[in-house]
């Protein structure tokens, strides 16, 4: 049951769901949950959705109304009940020490959860305008934002130059294919071996049974997002296939 | 209070029609360890071909206002890897496992199925001549019933287990392929698999599946389900397993009631993975006449 709603940004939205306890507590970050948005049999599938965070009987999300699933989401209010299936996926490696959170847009959806659970040094957000930069609490952060209206004018690969890589013993990914495969391409080799990328596709099951969220493997062949990942290292993907897909 | 119920298919008895449709289940693994296998009948496992195949590009699944569209384009591990590992996994399910089998070719399926026979996992096979994401195979085979008899008789002569033929609804008459299964020994026809579908971006005149065209599956495809199965099981005596667009008990009892012998439930189990249940609960209490 929906029991918090709120339009954070414009057009962006966080939901609090009331989950039996315990299932969600030790869903590890970068898990995720999948929503029948309707009741009606469509649109038919459910709709996959990052977990922001987690409490003792709650699950929090964050979206923007993009299209169908998000919009019927959208217009939903506390105390509708909606079927919930979760948590999903496997989530971050959880190393100690250092972490570098990277998000673009709304790619940064899944870092309040992952921010409070490891020892989250420095956060860079990138966004087209502040009206779609998320502000994750209790976090060291730099934005940069393609107008300017919030932090430097400019795009998040503009922030990298300064990073010192060596700092952290982990990094986490999220936002836009391009976006990422951009930060990606800045980072040097060592960097990129402790990236874990939170990626998303076009779902079906959710569990893998039906191979329709592939996410290009590096060396061939595919992953499956919902039960290889959605948390990929950087590594094990084929950037320029995934790239080209979109 | 459900006793009485009982569904004889493949001479074995059930105490539900539900089939779980090839593609949507995997190898019901995953299921089984949810507890969703409850209220099902059998599994239909993902196809498996002789080779392994990668699959389609991403992609591989897009929605319409009314269904959903789906280029997966037989991505399996191969038989080698099937008997390996999937199989052996597999015999602890708790209900019947029917392997569905693809080919490129008319002799891929007897070979496929000349090495499933090493197993004793299956409990019968579905030959798939009817993919709508492939090049080769897929539904030039099933459109033609010169070669749904071929490949029924060369199946025949090597499977010592049952087998159906699923069927397509796309070119040709799915009447005349379901004699023609009938006649090379098929034990059972699937009735039917996706119809051919495709979306286009008006503004780019672009396709976002990236082979076009795909296969297309739901809620509203029943009455085209029905009409096919009552079509074919009037005209032939072997079973008919219905296949498309049943999400509803009703759905269920309707394919029944046109001449389905088992039902199979495929893009709702995508949306509901303990739809198995769901869906023989509440056909047992319409059944019983019970709210």
């Amino acid at each position: 049951m929906i029991i918090e709603k709120e339009e954070i940004l414009p057009g962006v939205y966080r939901i609090k769901f009331e989950v039996p306890a315990p299932y969600f507590i030790e869903a590890q970050p970068g898990r995720f949950i999948q929503l029948e948005v309707s009741h009606d049999p469509f649109p038919v599938t459910r709709r996959p959705f990052t977990i922001s965070s987690v409490s003792e009987s709650s699950v929090e999300i964050v979206f923007e109304a993009v299209g169908r699933g998000t919009g019927i989401l959208a217009e939903a209010d506390a105390g509708r009940s909606l079927r919930l299936l979760g948590p999903l996926g496997s989530g971050y490696r959880l190393d100690p020490g250092k972490w570098l959170l990277i998000g673009g847009g709304l790619g940064a959806a899944g870092f309040p959860g992952l921010a409070a659970t490891v020892e989250c040094d420095l956060l860079l957000l990138g966004a087209s305008s502040q009206d779609k930069l998320l502000t994750i609490r209790e976090t060291e952060t730099v934005t940069i934002t393609e107008d300017g209206s919030s932090g430097r004018k400019g795009l998040i690969t503009d922030l990298l130059e300064t990073v010192h890589w060596e700092a952290f013993s982990s990094i986490a990914l999220c936002g836009p294919i391009p976006m990422m495969k951009a930060v990606i391409d800045m980072m040097p080799v060592a960097a990129r071996a402790i990236t874990q990328v939170s990626a998303e596709a076009r779902m079906g099951c959710g569990w893998g049974a039906c191979e329709g969220c592939s996410v290009p493997k590096a060396g061939g062949g595919f992953l499956k997002c919902c039960s290889d990942g959605p948390v990929f290292p950087a590594d094990s993907i084929d950037w320029e296939r995934w790239e080209g897909i979109h | 209070m459900d006793k009485p119920y009982k569904w004889t298919f493949w001479k074995r008895e059930f105490t539900s029609p539900i089939l779980l449709a090839s593609g949507t289940a995997g190898f019901g693994l995953e299921l089984m360890e949810q507890g969703f296998l409850t209220g099902a009948a059998a599994v239909i496992s993902k196809a498996t071909t002789l080779a392994p195949r990668e699959g389609n590009p991403p992609p591989r699944i897009v929605e319409t206002r009314f269904g959903l569209l789906n280029s997966i384009g037989l991505a399996n591990p191969g038989v080698d890897e099937v008997l390996d590992t999937l199989l052996p996994q597999a015999a602890c399910l708790p209900c019947p496992l029917i392997i569905n089998v693809a080919g490129e070719t008319v002799e891929d399926f007897p070979a496929v199925i000349e090495r499933l026979e090493e197993s004793p996992v299956p409990f019968g096979y579905e030959v798939n001549v009817s993919c709508p994401n492939v090049a080769a195979g897929g539904i030039a085979f099933g459109a033609s019933p010169e070669i749904v008899e071929r490949i029924s008789t060369l199946v025949k002569s090597i499977s010592s287990r049952p087998f159906s033929v699923k069927l397509t609804p796309n070119e040709g008459s799915i009447v005349e392929s379901a004699k023609a299964a009938e006649e090379g020994g098929a034990d059972a026809v699937t009735v039917c698999n996706t119809f051919l579908g495709m979306k286009v971006d008006w503004r780019t005149g672009k396709a976002p599946l990236k082979r076009n065209v795909g296969g297309y599956s739901s809620p509203a495809l029943l009455p085209l389900t029905v009409a096919r199965v009552f079509k074919t099981s009037e005209a032939t005596s072997i079973p008919v397993l219905a296949s498309g667009g049943v999400n509803r008990a009703e759905d269920i009892l309707e394919l029944l009631a046109a001449g389905a012998a088992m039902v199979q439930v495929g893009t709702w189990l995508l949306r509901r993975p303990d739809a198995a249940r769901e869906l023989r609960e509440s056909m047992i209490s319409l059944l019983e006449g019970s709210p």
